[in-house]
């Protein structure tokens, strides 16, 4: 899931200000699991926004929408017939679904509410945590699917650094050790002989270096 | 000392219901003395309540949104109360960033030795002083 948090109130007024006419959009994937850009955030931000403009004497309207998911065309569409009554689209996607409306209404000034932070995992009601960098060749097949290049502040592949204390991390001891969580798991499962590799760097050409990523497969194209 | 009733000012109150049994006579009793001054959403749970219905009775005009849960450890849904409050606590911050005082919504917790009626309670809070003055969104549309 791609997470994301909400900008400050008074950032999102800088970028509507010279605008009266405002469609607000959420997105009702990733970022409404992480409570940060779906139908509910899209109307706290909304009532937010023409409280404000009330309370300092400003006319705006302000249109709610949100869509199942912003990077998709076939969702996107659905703003189609709407846009153009629009000054500005505030989106409440992450980066990508920012863009992909952008691409879709290229007239029409698209711009986010939301910071978009990391790929990550709903650990609790109310918390969500990193545990992937999406860097293109995943290793977690050797490390009981625990990722020390996330979850290991020190990005160490052949760990441990030995500086956890009572399997905390040292660095955050809110953080449990991923290096003692992959030993733990794969000594439960009679598979510690998978630390006797020694894993060379990581080859971050796969994640960066070359612009923009892209997966294409011909199978699933028309 | 003006109270928030010779003011004027108009109070909305979502309730956990079982609070009071009677709680739909009550409130009616008040309503059809008061009118729109003060508004009632009674809830199967304080903990039922959302940063949006918060947001909506302000955006609505309210000058005032109180939100009555039971004491601490006597929810019937066990934790309702206390996620109450964590949603008083988020939007408050959320309005104080667009200028509003955090002071507008107000979490009461009901006593634990006393029962109480909801009617009583509206009285008693509409009885206190005015600290604040008639919300800026004063004329929109109740919704």
């Amino acid at each position: 899931m791609i997470t994301a948090v909400r900008k400050p109130i008074s950032e999102i007024k800088e970028m509507l200000a010279p605008y009266a006419k405002i469609l607000v959009v959420g997105c009702g994937s990733c970022v409404a699991e992480c409570a940060s850009g779906g139908e509910k955030e899209v109307g706290l931000l909304s009532s937010a926004l023409r409280m404000d403009a009330k309370a300092s004497g400003k006319e705006i309207e302000v249109r709610e929408m949100t869509l199942d998911r912003q990077c998709v065309y076939e969702f996107i569409d659905q703003l189609t017939d709407v846009i153009d009554g629009y000054d500005i689209v505030l989106s409440l996607a992450c980066g990508a679904g920012v863009q992909a409306v952008a691409e879709v209404f290229p007239k029409v000034l698209i711009v986010p509410a939301l910071n978009t932070t990391f790929l990550g995992e709903t650990k609790e009601a109310g918390l969500w945590v990193e545990n992937c960098r999406g860097c293109g060749d995943c290793k977690l097949g050797f490390f009981a699917a625990v990722c020390p290049v996330t979850r290991c502040a020190k990005g160490l592949f052949n760990g441990p650094c030995g500086g956890s204390r009572t399997d905390r991390c040292e660095v955050d001891p809110d953080v449990p050790c991923a290096w003692q969580l992959i030993v733990s798991r794969l000594e439960d499962m009679g598979r510690l002989d998978l630390l006797r590799k020694v894993h060379p760097p990581a080859d971050w050409s796969k994640q960066q270096g070359k612009g923009p990523r892209k997966i294409r497969r011909e199978d699933q194209r028309t | 000392m003006l109270d928030q009733k010779s003011a004027g000012l108009s109070i909305t109150i979502f309730f956990c219901q079982q609070l009071d049994p009677n709680q739909d006579v009550n409130r009616r009793a008040v309503e059809g003395e008061l009118g729109d001054q003060v508004r009632f959403f009674p809830m199967p749970c304080g903990g039922r309540v959302d940063s949006l219905h918060l947001m909506r009775a302000l955006e609505s005009g309210a000058d005032k949104v109180y939100l009555v849960t039971c004491p601490e450890g006597a929810c019937r849904y066990r934790e309702g109360n206390t996620r109450a409050q964590k949603r008083i606590a988020y939007t408050q911050s959320l309005i104080e960033e667009i200028g509003l005082e955090r002071e507008r919504l107000e979490s009461i917790v009901a006593s634990a030795d006393t029962s109480v009626t909801i009617d009583e309670l509206a009285r008693e809070l509409l009885a206190r002083e005015a600290s604040i003055g008639h919300s800026p969104m004063k004329g929109n549309k109740q919704v």
